[in-house]
């Protein structure tokens, strides 16, 4: 019974540790799958669908019936810019005639008048009506021709969830029913019409169905999905994606220093049981043997309870996303998360106790007789750190799925692992050395820092990887949130106001100044399309994107501008107007390496009737997510501005100022009121949904941490206990042995924490601009929360739980 | 120590350790305790130490009462008057042969600990020693760190449990020279817990204790 006993009390920790590993990855991955289900559901909603052709053709290809054999659904819409008449005025409209089944993701909101209320509807509309954008209120209730036919004018269009990528391009929308379309005779050969067809279902059909349309897409068709479907969405999904990844990692990592500290902790308890057993004739063969059958059931039980754990885990974020956002995450059904957690605590486990254990059972059975701990030869250390990090890469790579992540990630923590130890001795060393006059406390610390026997320094460097992985999370959280607060500040525009002629300009803006309504630079719009690339056809060049094809056919919005506009960065060359006298055009990025574009290319475009051509001089970053004007191509004033050009700018118009529009409307009849602020409140949401999440898993690898701390904590009980014991006998008082304790945590926080600030600093910088994408700004505030934290943590936890030890009896030091 | 008990709870009930010792230890007198395993000996050193507080009657060292005072008091009455060799040396791992001896002078809160450590570590034969790390001393010269530790502070008493027990023959016989000799130096008054026949004969006085009772005093 006693044996038992004390066999269970050896393998608890590494048992907890275990548990939290399985914990951790069955609680992640049940929560990313769930989270990204929902993401993925929300930015499906912006593209209506999860998955969308877009052609400038009818569609050639038996799409419909094979997207139907894998159990997709199937909607299909076409769009064309028509002109409407007004008072006898023609309009542009973009017309969209839809089918019974769209949207296949988010719903239409419709209202019977612009002060209406807005409701969602499932309904599309009826034969013979059409819903009008808000900017053709006058028009409810009224028949409206379009081509042969005349619908009536049933309902306004308050939300859309697919409008279009280039918001300040919109003419206004009316929505009709494709039965109707036919009879309008609009779609004639020649006409220009977006045809699109979209599907929708679970992920599987849709990869099957994706991989049967690589191989049978035909030209001119492309594909939409989550992943490029708008810019804006893109950049927030895809970092928010990485960060979910980044943070489960670095809380694994957290986890998994918890089973190598109580690994080895174990077999250090082991050893003194293996050498008596060796002494009485047990084969190490046979030792082995119960140990792995020790660990198995070890596996067994963690793996029990930590599924369990990781399950009860996701309620808590369930419920403060549904507090937030009155949505419940979506279920995930299956047995993955499971199989993935128990696939990694075995690997975890196996990887890092077993080398231990082997080692363990190695104890020489002379260790009966003289106690001296058992030496490691190289070809043991060799297998110890050898198998720790097969078992990180195996498990990095089973959760990234992506080996150069895996690798990545496994290069930060072996640095970690290597360089640490080494640092904190020699930090040790010199302070040792700068003062030798006086032993008590400070050197008598220091001393036992040092000693090897204690593991202070191995449990030091295990912590300090700890605080380095939840400084990581912290720093690239606030790193994250603090970009897209930038890009989404509280006073981002709400509209846009298009469509303004050259002559109006000045008086718009001295409209909106005079009633102190925020705007942007006004832009002019020049509408162009690519059709030479270094004088060779646009046509007869081979792309190597995917999405070039769509990109050259594509008609664009040219400005020119002086300067640079805001939250652009050139990338690569230099600004216009730097080199006069030559014709020269800015590229967003994502289009110069859509088009294989670089510095020097010639562009030739075509702007109505005539040609022009530009040498390509700078390259530019664009924030797509920001709703300012953004462009993909800017000329020097020079080039365009004899061009025929209506001009936009983006502003921001409070509750107070909306009466104003009227009388802006009133004198400024041509211009166009785009109200964008429903799409932003969509993209913000993601983020907070994000932000969210993201907070719940720095708690999780608190949470974690707290562990490795008392882990930490414990494996140096017994050697602090026989001190104190030591120290007692030797006249110690209880203020002498509570600050020894207060000195020994707060050194080993203060050089944890700074250590732990500079890794994470420097892995910081790189996770940021290698990894996200975005600019790193050293913060002062990585080394307060680091040496503060560190110091008080370890400080308040280290004494309380060696609270038990100013009471300690000096006899144990007699009896030890 | 007059009629002094030590009872502890176990799960099958109350144990008597000792019963009823009394005994007295005289002034610069080298006294050997022996028994059998388990008899109480390592227990007995403790109470007279004040290490650890009897159940009933009362230790009385330096004049003070042992039995009433808080492990605090004892503490204080312990301090720079007591000095311990363990069977298992006890030093600090990592520290060298003089900061190990510094290491109760400091406690004490003696200015001169450095000084006085060498010193100490002299008389036990070091001189050459007093920077090696601990570690890498042997067993015999591990031995004598500790006892160079005890001695730093001068004590009245030294109490030793077992000091050779974890040494070879030889080396046991030098320890227990050095330490009858610094006594002779010192005029230190001895306890002694032991097995070895040596160390028994060169006591002033055998006490045999069995089964918590004194059998000869």
């Amino acid at each position: 019974m006693k044996v038992k006993r004390a066999t269970i009390h050896s393998y608890w920790l590494m048992f907890i540790a275990t548990v939290i590993t399985v914990g951790i990855v069955t609680s992640s991955q049940l929560i990313t799958d769930r989270i990204g289900l929902l993401l993925d559901r929300q930015a499906s909603e912006l593209l209506a669908a999860d998955m969308v052709i877009v052609s400038s053709n009818e569609f050639a290809g038996d799409y419909r019936e094979q997207a139907r054999k894998q159990g997709l659904q199937i909607s299909q819409s076409v769009s064309l810019r028509t002109a409407i008449f007004i008072d006898d005025n023609p309009r542009l409209v973009e017309l969209k005639a839809v089918d019974e089944s769209y949207p296949l993701r988010g719903k239409l909101e419709r209202a019977g008048e612009i002060t209406g209320e807005r409701t969602a509807t499932t309904e599309i509309p009826s034969r013979g009506e059409v819903w009008v954008d808000t900017k053709l209120t006058q028009l409810v209730g009224t028949k409206l021709s379009l081509g042969e036919q005349s619908l009536e004018a049933r309902w306004l269009l308050t939300y859309e969830p697919d409008r279009g990528g280039a918001i300040f391009n919109l003419a206004p929308r009316v929505l009709m029913n494709i039965a109707d379309l036919s009879d309008t005779g609009l779609v004639v050969p020649g006409s220009r019409v977006r045809y699109r067809m979209m599907f929708a279902g679970a992920q599987a059909d849709l990869n099957r169905f994706k991989s049967w349309l690589s191989a049978n897409l035909k030209a001119g068709e492309e594909v939409q999905d989550l992943e490029n479907a708008r810019p804006e969405m893109r950049q927030a999904l895809e970092r928010t994606r990485k960060f979910f990844a980044l943070s489960i990692v670095l809380t694994l990592v957290i986890a998994m220093a918890a089973i190598a500290i109580t690994a080895r902790y174990t077999a250090n308890q082991e050893a003194p049981k293996v050498a008596m057993l060796r002494a009485f004739g047990i084969s190490q063969f046979s030792l082995l043997k119960y140990y792995l059958r020790q660990l198995g059931a070890l596996w067994i039980a963690a793996t029990v309870v930590g599924v369990l754990v990781g399950w009860f885990t996701q309620f808590p974020l369930q419920w403060a996303l549904d507090g937030w956002f009155g949505r419940t995450l979506p279920q995930v059904y299956g047995f993955r998360p499971y199989l993935t957690a128990s696939l990694v605590g075995l690997l975890a486990l196996a990887g890092f106790s077993l080398p231990y254990l082997i080692n363990a059972t190695a104890t020489p059975p002379m260790q009966v007789l003289r106690s001296g701990g058992n030496r490691r030869s190289w070809m043991r250390g060799l297998l110890i750190s050898g198998s720790a990090i097969v078992a990180v890469f195996v498990v990095l790579v089973i959760l990234m799925q992506s080996s150069i992540l895996a690798v990545a990630t496994l290069a930060l923590v072996l640095t970690c692992a290597l360089v640490l130890p080494l640092i904190l001795t020699w930090m040790v060393k010199i302070l040792l050395v700068s003062s030798r006059r006086r032993f008590w406390l400070r050197q008598y610390l220091l001393s036992r820092l040092q000693a090897t026997s204690r593991g202070a320094i191995y449990v030091m460097s295990g912590f300090s990887l700890v605080l380095i992985a939840i400084l990581l999370i912290a720093v690239v959280k606030d790193e994250l949130v603090g970009e897209w607060e930038a890009q989404l500040p509280e006073n981002i525009p709400n509209y846009f106001l298009i469509n303004i002629r050259s002559q109006d300009v000045d008086g718009i803006r001295s409209f909106l100044q005079a009633h102190q309504i925020e705007a942007s630079t006004p832009y002019a719009l020049v509408r162009a399309r690519m059709s030479q690339i270094n004088s060779v056809d646009v046509d007869k060049i081979k792309f190597s994107h995917p999405g070039a094809s769509h990109s050259v056919t594509h008609t664009y919005n040219m400005t020119y501008a002086d300067e640079i506009p805001d939250q652009n960065k050139i990338v690569e060359g230099q600004w216009l107007n730097q080199n006069p006298g030559l014709p020269q055009v800015s590229v967003e990025q994502g289009m110069a390496e859509k088009l294989d574009l670089k510095l020097g290319d010639q562009l030739t475009m075509t702007v109505g009737s005539k040609v022009l051509q530009a040498e390509i001089t700078s390259i530019r970053s664009v924030v797509w997510e920001n709703f300012k004007p953004n462009f993909y191509l800017i000329t020097e004033s020079g080039l365009l501005e004899s061009f025929p050009q209506t001009w936009l700018l983006s502003a921001l118009i409070a509750d107070h100022n909306k009466a104003d529009l009227k009388q802006l409307l009133k004198t400024y009849p041509s211009i166009t009121l785009l109200d964008i602020s429903e799409l932003m409140a969509r993209v913000r949401a993601i983020v907070d949904k994000a932000t969210v999440a993201l907070q719940f898993f720095f708690l999780f690898a608190l949470a974690s941490a707290t562990i490795v701390l008392l882990a930490a904590i414990q494996t140096g009980k017994h050697e602090r206990e026989i001190e104190s014991s030591l120290l007692r006998a030797l006249s110690a008082h209880t203020s002498q042995l509570y600050r020894v304790h207060v000195f020994e945590y707060t050194l080993m926080g203060a050089l944890i924490g700074f250590f732990s600030a500079c890794f994470a600093s420097l892995a910081g910088w790189a996770i940021s601009v290698y990894f996200f994408n975005i600019e790193f700004q050293l913060s002062p505030t990585v080394w307060i929360y680091s040496l503060v934290s560190a110091c008080l943590v370890l400080t308040l936890a280290g004494t309380m739980v060696s609270r038990r030890v100013y009471n300690i009896s000096p006899m144990k030091i007699l009896r030890s | 120590m007059k009629q002094v008990g030590k009872t502890v709870d176990t799960p099958n009930g109350k144990l008597d350790i000792l019963d009823n010792i009394s005994l007295d230890v005289k002034y610069q007198e080298a006294v050997v305790i022996k028994g059998a395993s388990g008899s109480g000996k390592t227990t007995l050193l403790g109470l007279m130490a004040g290490l650890d507080q009897a159940s009933n009657g009362d230790v009385i060292l330096f004049g003070e009462n042992l039995t009433h005072q808080n492990e605090e008091q004892r503490s204080s009455i312990r301090a720079g008057k007591v000095g311990f060799v363990f069977q298992s040396f006890h030093l600090v791992q990592g520290a060298t042969a003089a900061q190990n001896v510094m290491l109760p002078l400091e406690l004490s809160g003696m200015d001169d600990a450095q000084q006085r450590a060498i010193a100490s570590l002299q008389q036990v034969g070091l001189e050459t020693k007093t920077d090696t790390l601990v570690e890498h001393l042997s067993g015999g010269e591990q031995q004598r760190v500790a006892i160079a530790r005890a001695y730093a502070t001068n004590p009245k008493v030294l109490f030793a449990d077992e000091p050779t027990g974890n040494l070879d023959a030889v080396t046991g016989r030098q320890i227990t020279d050095l330490m009858f000799h610094l006594r002779d130096q010192s005029g230190t008054t001895l306890v002694l817990v032991t097995h070895e026949q040596e160390l028994l004969e060169r006591g002033d006085r055998q006490i045999l204790i069995e089964s918590g009772k004194l059998l000869t005093n």
